[in-house]
């Protein structure tokens, strides 16, 4: 199972894709289970360069019951920092973000893009 | 301190406006992401993993109090109401939105503050001793150079589109608190047998994937020479840096790959070459700033004071936060104070607009006005007088800042790591919570005294990992977080580059193997001998044993 | 064909282009001022310049030292500094010494992936003449390139800098 993220350009927010919007909340993302409409939604966003910077596909896991992105880096990204609780997505709580916050398994996710390269 | 002139005024008005246009250039689209990134990283500004991050330079590491009431003010306006400094002096807003960053730019011009070169391809911010105008050690003020340099530098015509980012360190202490020999070009000033004054300049240290120690290429260069020799470095480099790889690019791999003998040559014949008179400085432009620098107003006071020798006889955790965070000075009856911004459970180098506010205020009423950030990520109020050292304590006690841990095993250095960083491996934070809940009983960290810890969350090494006693690189193992330990380095006037000590260790482990390296540095130490002199006289054997023995 | 702006007394303008940039693989038109590479001006400069019916330009790459013109600068019209990305620095250190090492005196074009984001810096190095990349046009390169009402330190231009402003 995938997803798509990205930042919003103006604020840097991290988005996922959802039915061609681009949404704040992982527990809202569209989930893919084929590689085609992952593909489309990828380059609809890089055609959007004045709404969102970095897009790209994320692999995700199951983790009782729910999924979750595969690598801490995207699960970070999906709460927020884990030295301040209170801060980013994480802060309005919810079942969705503590299912995250204890999701197991990861591995480098496929998605995971070369960022030294990319700077 | 330096005060800014009507020039140096319009210049940050300038450079704010032309941000703001930019900005608005590309959220029309005029400009790509491709064309704009090294326009934003050139004002500081990064895409990191939840936000932008905005980083303001502080130069060499010197602020007054205005200038902190509005970092303060900008953290709380702007972000969530903190701030992070970084191992080079500058300070970091984690969630800047670029709708806001020409409006920020705009309120840090107006107390003379700016986001100039904090990144992208040219002359960094140039840093220096958190001392600097206060300790004895010093053979002249390091920040009349830095100064020079910051001028010089400022939008360099030629050098902006260098092979890689350039950093510069000056210090004017045998002590060096610059990291200088683990910079692009260090500069240490020098007292010629003669008493004239030069520079020893190093060139091409650095850490990251290759970690140097770098050269001395010149062992004394008088200092009415500094920009043109300065300019020669950056020609040279400039024309022979490499460009196809960005992992080669920096000075250090062309340094090493000429020999520094080999480089040195090919500066001073560049250097010969320059037209002296058009690029050093003249004398007057040196004095003039020599003497916004020199108008320190001390009083004149006894070397005694009986109010501070009575609170530390009957306040034992004043005597202790003196023991460890007051250091002395060039004046009489006048001392330093570190400010500790490793608290337990404080990201290191962290500080709230509230506490930012109330070292400003200590700044303003207690330290002449002049508020320091050193490299290992706290601040320094820089002249307190004896007498006010109980008031100041208690303040800062009351706002969490008065943490009696500096250089000791607490006192660690982290870079932002996988919490914030878009180029992170690992975590770095939690990972120096940990170790300093680990060590959080005061009694025993004195004991094991100097320790200097440093934590990267990859190899770029920002959390100068390759020169901390015990460093501590983050690593990813197939998408779980493991972390790599070397010890023996050192960025201080002894530099050296750490060695691993063993296979990386899953992060609940790390703390636990800190532990078992400092029971063994306890076993096997001389008195009065540091971490690092243990080790480089025993090696890595015993605290190897120490570590993986019983994991085995 | 990119357009050609010049950089007059501080304001850019449109101006015609007379000077041909010719490949390797070229051949060399009967008349008109062309700009060769490096290596054809070495092999062929001499012959064209002997005609004295037309102007020669050479362009440089950035990995090429302009040290290798300084015999020929007299009679070169134009040189030409590549920018293959603007992010290669490399032509600003080769305009400075032709300008302040060398005394040239023709023009110094900036060709490649030419941005008004550099046209500051490449103005005080001693460029006076563009091919925009981004379609930059006169007003906005004269503006880009009197941005900042001071500068910090001396370069090819004669700009006084911030300590001679002091100074006064």
């Amino acid at each position: 199972m995938k997803a798509v993220v990205a930042n919003r350009l103006i604020d840097g927010e991290v988005v996922f894709w959802k039915s061609g919007q681009w949404v704040e909340r992982f527990g809202d993302a569209e989930l893919f289970d084929a590689e085609a409409p992952v593909e489309h939604a990828v380059s609809v966003g890089k055609g959007q360069p004045t709404v969102v910077v970095d897009v790209y596909p994320i692999d995700l896991v199951q983790s009782d019951g729910r999924w979750a992105p595969l690598s801490y880096r995207e699960r970070i990204r999906a709460l927020g920092p884990t030295n301040e609780p209170t801060h980013g997505k994480q802060a309005e709580g919810g079942d969705v973000i503590e299912a995250l916050r204890h999701a197991a398994g990861a591995a480098r996710s496929t998605g995971r893009v070369d960022l030294i390269r990319r700077k | 301190m330096y005060q800014y002139d009507l020039i140096d005024k319009e210049f940050l008005a300038d450079r704010s406006a032309e941000f703001r246009g930019q900005v608005a250039r590309r959220l029309s689209g005029e400009l790509t992401e491709d064309q704009f990134k090294p326009l934003r990283l050139m004002n500081g500004l990064y895409l990191q993993l939840h936000a932008y991050m905005l980083r303001v330079a502080i130069p060499y590491g010197s602020l007054n109090s205005t200038q902190a009431r509005r970092l303060a003010q900008i953290a709380r306006d702007f972000d969530k109401g903190y701030g992070h400094f970084t191992t080079r002096q500058n300070i970091q807003f984690n969630w800047i939105k670029l709708k806001d960053a020409p409006e920020i730019l705009d309120k840090l011009a107006e107390v003379d503050l700016h986001a100039i070169q904090t990144s992208g391809n040219c002359i960094r911010n140039t840093t220096s001793d958190p001392y600097a105008g206060a300790t004895a050690e010093e053979v002249d003020d390091p920040r009349v150079w830095s100064e020079v340099i910051r001028q010089w530098s400022t939008l360099h015509p030629e050098f902006s589109f260098l092979p890689r980012k350039f950093k510069i360190a000056i210090t004017a202490s045998a002590k060096d608190r610059t990291a200088a020999k683990v910079h692009d070009i260090g500069l240490m000033l020098r007292q010629g047998r003669d008493g004239t004054l030069g520079f020893e300049v190093i060139v091409g240290g650095g850490q990251g994937r290759t970690p140097y120690v770098g050269p001395t290429i010149k062992q004394f260069l008088p200092t009415d020479r500094l920009l043109s020799y300065l300019e020669a470095v950056l020609r040279v480099y400039n024309r022979h840096g490499r460009r196809d790889n960005i992992y080669k690019a920096r000075i250090k791999i062309l340094v090493a790959a000429l020999g520094a003998e080999e480089f040195a040559r090919q500066v001073d014949e560049e250097w010969a070459k320059i037209d002296a008179a058009r690029a050093d400085l003249p004398t007057a432009e040196l004095a003039r700033i020599r003497a916004a620098f020199a108008k320190t107003p001390f009083e004149t006071l006894p070397a005694r004071s009986d109010a501070f020798e009575t609170a530390k006889a009957n306040d034992a955790a004043f005597a202790r936060f003196v023991r460890n965070n007051v250091k002395p000075h060039k004046q009489p009856g006048y001392s330093i104070v570190e400010v500790s911004l490793k608290a337990q459970e404080q990201t290191p180098g962290d500080a709230s607009a509230q506490q930012l506010e109330v070292v400003a205020d200590l700044a303003e009423r207690f330290s002449l006005n002049d508020l320091r950030v050193t490299h290992a990520q706290n601040l320094v109020l820089p002249h307190v007088k004896l007498d006010d050292l109980p008031t100041v304590f208690a303040t800062l006690q009351a706002s969490g800042l008065a943490t009696p841990n500096i250089d000791l095993v607490s006192d660690i250095i982290a870079c932002p790591g996988l919490d914030y960083c878009a180029l992170a491996n690992a975590r770095a934070i939690p990972v120096a919570q940990d170790i300093a809940r680990q060590f959080a009983d005061l009694d025993r960290a004195e004991k094991v005294g100097e320790l200097k810890i440093k934590i990267s969350g990859c190899i770029n090494a920002c959390g100068h990992h390759h020169v901390a006693h015990i460093g501590i690189l983050g690593v990813d193992k197939k998408g779980e977080e493991f972390y790599q330990l070397s010890l023996g380095g050192s960025g201080a006037e002894d530099a050296s580059i750490g060695k691993i000590l063993g296979p990386a260790l899953p992060a609940d482990k790390v703390a636990t193997a800190v532990d078992q390296l400092v029971g063994a540095y306890l076993n096997v130490r001389n008195d009065g001998e540091r971490f690092l002199d243990t080790y480089r006289r025993v090696g890595l054997e015993p605290f190897k044993e120490a570590v993986y023995a019983q994991a085995d | 064909m990119p357009k050609l702006i010049e950089l007059v007394d501080g304001q850019a303008r449109w101006a015609e282009d007379t000077f041909t940039a010719l490949t390797d693989e070229d051949p060399i038109p009967p008349s008109g001022d062309v700009i060769l590479s490096l290596a054809r001006f070495q092999a062929e400069g001499d012959a064209l310049l002997a005609s004295n019916s037309r102007q020669v330009g050479v362009r440089i790459e950035p990995d090429q030292e302009v040290e290798g013109l300084a015999y020929d600068l007299p009679r070169i019209a134009v040189v030409a500094l590549a920018f293959p990305k603007f992010r290669d620095g490399r032509a600003y250190t080769s305009a400075r010494l032709l300008r302040e090492r060398f005394g040239y005196q023709g023009q110094i074009r900036a060709v490649g992936d030419v941005l008004q984001e550099q046209a500051g810096f490449m103005v005080r190095c001693g460029f006076d003449a563009f091919e925009p990349a981004d379609g930059a046009t006169p007003e906005v390169l004269t503006k880009a390139a009197n941005r900042f009402r001071h500068v910090y330190q001396r370069a090819a231009d004669d700009r006084p800098i911030a300590l001679d402003e002091r100074a006064v």
